[in-house]
């Protein structure tokens, strides 16, 4: 076998895939053999996706690698075209590595085991297929091959509300998804040549006025997916009806599959638009953060808290994207990826807590500390992850995003100013919400009312290996972030520099009436010298 | 291998000194998360474990500040920690004076916090738990003293700020506990708020995150005009509201006394002897910015100056020792912020130092009056602290007693003790630059010396009234009164409540306590014999007529002959400063002994009198319950309307753009069967139609 041609990205997208159909001839025993199966496939890919990340990718290359392209509808130009750079690079391995995990969080579930896994795996494929097709129609099918798993997770194995929950989440998104397939056919069929690939897409010169309104399309499908204020209603549902392990995936993944198209799309592809609308992203970034912040404080249901939570930590990343600046574009992609594994362990955990308590609402949790240490210690220090304690990766991708986007030259100086202290009322907020909720669950007095009904147990030895899987990279990437972000700087660096090659344009063709990212600039006098 | 190596050798590895303790932290936290009860039965190993790694540490340490003191140049060691592009941030360490300074004293306090740890934590489940923490607290803070930046410092900041949150919930199962650990963390975090945009804004303008060259560039840029000076000046407050937070300054003190709800060791070693003193250390880190800026050292020496008073007058009436104590501490802190402000940069620090220890002392000594009152009135923080039940103690407690009394003794000023050299100094030199915040120290001195005998008599002297019932009633009850006033008028009765809590009392401690305290164990009072040596002697290295902390420790950049000074040295100004502070230090040990051991003066009497006064300090001058109304129910009020914004508007439109399509009768069909994965195989066929049918054409 010759690995350097060796088709990976196909092997690795298709995989999960392919062994899910075997999932109904598998021996009916509770599902104990389907979830060791789902499990060994889960790790064999993660382990293949990092073999051959490991044998075939080069950091300080900036373009397309393991690119494979084979023809399927020669007409169109349709191809089934793969290939990774610095930007889906880190989100295909974090995709494998939360799949694999949220496999084995889902241990317990009992019902239905083996079209649990089946949708499971399905669902890994759709998710790799995401971030490593290069093919605008391909995206668009990987898109919606995801959508349908996560439906029918919801719908069957939610809590009580989960019927409205899941056609909130099927409504919004595939409605959001429209947007993209419009958008997409519009960009193909523009100009001599029909194509779906995304690198001929990318160099295709659009009038200024269609790159407008293809942004707007974009930015409305991918708002709802990371999601942006107001389109953020379904996710609280979603999330507060979920399963633990669709919980990991829903946040850990599928969130993020939003911030990557904007980056990908609205900024790779249509960068003179993204001048204009980028002011638009900080305000929504800022409306995120403190907005979302706030609400998390108020809501009294654990999973919607840390539902909104999540939405509040997705503001950095609009801002780091908005930022015109290689720092702060790392910042927003190490704020994914940070999210992607804080994120992942704060839901496993909230669904470990309900395990045991049978409750979500805060009122009735309290003093639980004592019984579960081990959870309180986990939970605690994921909490710590998350409102960006140092030493933690959350802490410098937000640091990144705030030194980006106060040093960048392309707003003019009240309007950062603003914006950094909104982020900054955001660092405020976030441990509030966060130890209240930790505060309500496991400081006090014990229960009694709980610990009459329920019989709390520490966590057990899969739960705590779960958590210290997510948390090894949490650690590693917060002492020592260019291991992580020396794997996709080439790529940012170059969306940078074509980022900033297009605003100095733009900012001369409209003088006589600046674009309203171009207001007066009051250049950092550290960038003058 | 010649000296030089050797000394080299010792630099390059100068980072083991905050890792060793972090590695004591990590085997013993992986180990209690994985073999949670086994490793908590190994309560012997596990601290012997810990306190001989952060033993090594001290050695360590002394070794570099040796090398230091023998005239060894700075070392710093860097490596690049963030890079994006051309873009840059560098981590490392720094090794100088003030670096080596710090590593002693905060290696050599938890080393004695860690021993007395032993004996204080005897009988607590979490025992091995503290330790794990107190090693990770001592390795942040080691981490923080050796930083060469001030993005590292944030760093290790937040990672204190962490640890003191940890410790102060120690003992989760209690409400205050609870309540006080997230109080603190919010109250810094709203400090760390000014700090981060002052870090960012002071990175944007000068592009560097290193002391110096911020303070050179800076500079530069209000001489040159391209900043404004009152930028400059707004930049630098907004860097100084992090010390606030962190060395409990007024606004933001409110956290510290709450933060007594943690275990006595760590009062001593974080709230304190080291972390909150990590403020200071920022501000004398941060010289080279500040120095250049007039209206920042003004804002600085007004805020030490009025949080000494501030902290001073609240302490006067605390009936809780470590309360009063924390309050002390709070004072004694803005002293040193004072001295930062105007000038008195090495006073500041030698204050720092010496109040290290001798506070420590003080501290680990109301551990041990605690302790002792324990086996006399149970483990209720609400009796075994209060000073109301105590007297007498010098005659059960000797070695606690003399401890106690030579740190009271220091803090008051009284010569020759440490307390007295550094005040003086700092008093000395604010007259040289502002005689009002002179004035203010000045009174402050009387009244921490009325406050602290105030202290000491009413602890160790007297009778002892530990089984008085009456006032124990008492106290219970006020307590109850405050919880049910927390809790809201009517939500409890609490009269009923005092009856059967009292009640219970009796039987519990008729059988099971005893009617004397006793001394504690070796491992408490061998760290108090300890640290009373540095509260006498450490002060003569500072003496004005041979200072040699100054020579060692000076302004950056200022490479003042001191020596000089030294010849310059008058004895007439010294003794006015002295005389003057002694005396009214003095006066106020009068009056108390008046007031507390003769009674000649009726303490109750006074109170009533000057009746709102005595409340506006009884309440800590209201600032707690107002910060609970603006801020604390302000935010709660507030987030609750954005959710029901939320809910009923934005969510709201969602629903009703649902029951319009509901109405209108065609979304009903799959909304019913539940099938509106329909939907979305619809849009998935009609692509792959769409990919079929241009295939075909």
């Amino acid at each position: 076998m010759d690995l350097a041609t060796f088709p990976w990205l196909t092997t690795v997208t298709l995989l999960p895939l392919a062994a899910c159909v075997a999932i109904p001839f598998l021996p009916d025993d509770n599902g104990k053999t389907v979830r060791w199966y789902s499990l060994a496939v889960g790790l064999i890919d993660f382990v293949l996706i990092v073999a051959a990340f490991y044998l075939n990718y080069d950091f300080s290359q900036p373009g397309l690698q393991l690119v494979e392209s084979y023809t399927w509808v020669p007409q169109l130009d349709l191809k089934w075209s793969l290939g990774v750079d610095g930007l889906s690079m880190p989100l295909v391995l974090l995709t494998g590595f939360i799949t694999t995990l949220a496999t084995l969080a889902a241990w317990p579930v009992t019902l239905k085991p083996k079209f649990f896994y089946f949708l499971l795996l399905a669902m890994y494929t759709g998710q790799i297929g995401v971030f490593a097709c290069q093919d605008m129609l391909l995206f668009f099918l990987f898109w919606e091959l995801e959508l349908i798993p996560v439906y029918l997770l919801l719908s069957i194995w939610g809590g009580k509300k989960r019927l409205y929950a899941a056609t909130k989440f099927i409504l919004y998104t595939a409605g959001g998804s429209l947007f993209i397939l419009v958008a997409a056919l519009a960009m193909a069929f523009y100009g001599d040549t029909i194509t779906f690939d995304m690198t001929a897409l990318a160099e295709k010169v659009y009038p200024l006025r269609m790159q407008l309104l293809l942004y707007g399309a974009f930015l409305i499908a991918y708002a709802v997916k990371l999601p942006i204020i107001p389109l953020h209603t379904w996710l609280p549902d979603a999330h507060g009806e979920a399963t633990a392990p669709v919980h990991m995936l829903l946040a850990g993944i599928l969130l993020k599959m939003g911030g990557y198209a904007l980056i990908r799309m609205n900024l790779g592809m249509l960068p003179e638009a993204h001048t204009y609308f980028a002011p638009v992203l900080v305000i929504l970034g800022c409306v995120n953060i403190v907005y979302a912040a706030l609400t998390s404080f108020a809501q009294r249901s654990l999973k919607r808290k840390i539902a909104y939570s999540s939405i509040s930590h997705m503001g950095f990343v609009l801002i780091g994207i908005a930022s015109f600046t290689n720092l702060g574009l790392s910042g927003a992609v190490l704020q994914m990826v940070s999210h992607g594994l804080i994120g992942a362990s704060l839901f496993f955990l909230v669904g470990a807590t309900y395990d045991r308590t049978h409750t979500l609402i805060l009122d009735e949790m309290g003093g639980i500390g004592k019984k579960m240490p081990k959870i309180f210690a986990m939970f605690t220090t994921c909490s710590l992850a998350s409102l960006a304690l140092p030493g933690m990766s959350g802490f410098v991708a937000e640091l990144m995003v705030f030194v980006g986007f106060a040093t960048s030259d392309a707003y003019s100086f009240t309007f950062r100013l603003i914006a950094v202290i909104c982020m900054a009322i955001g660092v405020i907020l976030t441990p509030i919400y966060l130890l209240s909720m930790l505060r309500e669950i496991f400081y006090g007095p014990e229960n009694k009312e709980l610990l009459e009904h329920q019989e709390l147990v520490d966590a057990e030895p899969r739960e705590v290996f779960i958590i210290a899987c997510l948390l090894v990279p949490i650690i590693g990437f917060g002492f020592y972030p260019k291991m992580l972000t020396q794997i996709y700087d080439a790529t940012t660096q170059k969306l940078t520099d074509r980022l900033s090659q297009v605003f100095v344009a733009e900012a001369e063709l409209t003088q006589g009436s600046a674009p309203i990212a171009a207001l007066p600039v009051l250049r950092a006098p550290s960038v003058s010298q | 291998m010649n000296s030089v190596d050797t000394l080299d050798t010792l630099y390059q590895y100068a980072w083991l000194v905050p890792v060793l303790p972090l590695l004591g932290a990590v085997v013993v936290g992986t180990g209690l998360i994985s073999y949670g009860e086994a490793t908590s039965k190994l309560r012997q190993p596990a601290a012997i474990f810990i306190v001989s790694l952060i033993g090594a540490a001290m050695v360590f340490s002394f070794a570099i500040f040796w090398s230091q003191v023998q005239g060894h140049p700075p070392y710093t060691a860097m490596f690049e920690w963030v890079s994006a592009g051309d873009f840059h941030i560098q981590m490392g360490y720094t090794i100088d004076h003030l670096a080596a300074l710090m590593l002693v004293v905060v290696t050599t306090v938890a080393f004695l916090v860690m021993i007395y740890t032993d004996g204080y934590m005897a009988h607590d489940p979490g025992y091995v738990r503290f330790y794990a923490y107190l090693s990770l607290f001592s390795s942040s803070m080691l981490g923080l003293v050796i930083s060469p930046n001030l993005l590292q410092v944030y760093v290790f900041w937040e990672l204190v700020g962490m640890c003191s949150y940890l410790l102060i919930g120690f003992w989760y199962d209690r409400k205050p506990a609870a309540d006080a650990c997230q109080k603190a963390f919010v109250t810094n975090r709203v400090g760390d708020f000014g700090l981060l945009l002052g870090i960012l804004a002071l990175f944007w303008a000068t592009g560097s995150f290193d002391f110096e060259i911020m303070g050179e560039r800076l500079t530069d840029l209000v001489n040159t005009g391209s900043l404004s000076a009152s930028m400059a000046a707004v930049f630098a407050i907004l860097v100084f509201l992090g010390p606030v937070a962190k060395s409990a300054q007024f606004p933001l003190h409110v956290w510290l006394p709450d933060a007594m709800e943690g275990p006595t060791p760590i009062s001593a070693l974080i709230h304190a002897a080291t972390m909150v003193a990590a403020g200071v250390f920022l501000v004398a880190r941060m010289y080279p910015v500040f120095e250049h800026i007039p209206t920042v050292m003004t804002v600085i020496a007004y805020t030490g100056a009025f949080t000494a008073f501030m902290g001073a007058t609240i302490a006067i009436t605390q009936n809780d020792i470590k309360k009063g104590l924390a309050f002390s501490t709070m004072s004694q802190l803005g002293y040193m912020v004072m001295a930062m402000g105007v000038g008195a940069y090495s006073a500041g620090l030698f204050h720092l130092m010496t109040h290290a220890y001798f506070k420590a002392m003080l501290f680990l000594g109301s551990g041990s009056v605690i302790h002792g009152m324990e086996s006399v009135v149970g483990h209720d923080p609400a009796l075994a602290q209060d000073m109301r039940l105590m007297g007498g103690l010098r005659k059960y407690m000797p070695v606690t007693a003399y401890t106690f009394l030579i740190g009271t003794l220091a803090i008051c000023g009284i010569p020759p003790f440490a307390g007295f050299w550094s005040k003086d100094e700092i008093l000395g030199s604010t007259f040289a630059v502002s005689p009002l915040l002179w004035a203010v120290g000045w009174v402050t001195a009387g009244i921490t010396a009325f406050y602290m005998f105030r202290m000491y008599l009413s602890t160790f002297e007297g009778t002892f009234r530990g089984n008085d019932d009456g006032i124990r009633r008492d106290l219970k009850r006020a307590q109850l009164q405050r919880m049910g006033m927390s809790l809201g008028p009517g939500a409890m009765n609490p009269q009923e409540l005092t009856l059967d809590a009292v009640q219970d009392d009796h039987d519990d401690h008729g059988h099971s306590h005893a009617h004397e305290p006793h001394e504690s164990p070796l491992a408490m009072i061998f760290p108090l014999m300890a640290l009373a040596v540095p509260s006498v002697l450490i002060g003569l290295v500072g003496t004005p007529f041979a200072n040699y902390f100054e020579a060692f420790i000076h302004p950056p950049g200022e490479v003042e002959a001191v020596l000089e000074t030294a010849e310059a040295f008058d004895w007439s100004e010294f003794a006015l400063m002295a005389g003057s502070s002694v005396a009214i230090a003095t006066a106020g040990i009068i009056l108390s002994f008046l007031m507390y051991s003769t009674k000649v003066i009726d303490a109750g009497a006074i109170a009533q009198t000057i009746k709102p006064l005595y409340n506006l300090s009884l309440n800590k001058w209201y600032i707690d319950d107002i910060y609970e109304v603006v801020f604390v129910q302000g935010s709660r009020k507030l987030a609750k309307q954005v959710l029901d914004i939320d809910i009923r508007i934005v969510d709201g439109l969602v629903n009703l753009a649902g029951l319009v399509t509901l109405v209108t009768g065609e979304g009903l069909k799959y909304l019913e069967n539940g099938r509106a994965q329909f939907y979305a195989l619809i849009v998935f066929g009609a692509v792959l139609g769409l990919v079929l049918l241009s295939g075909v054409t």
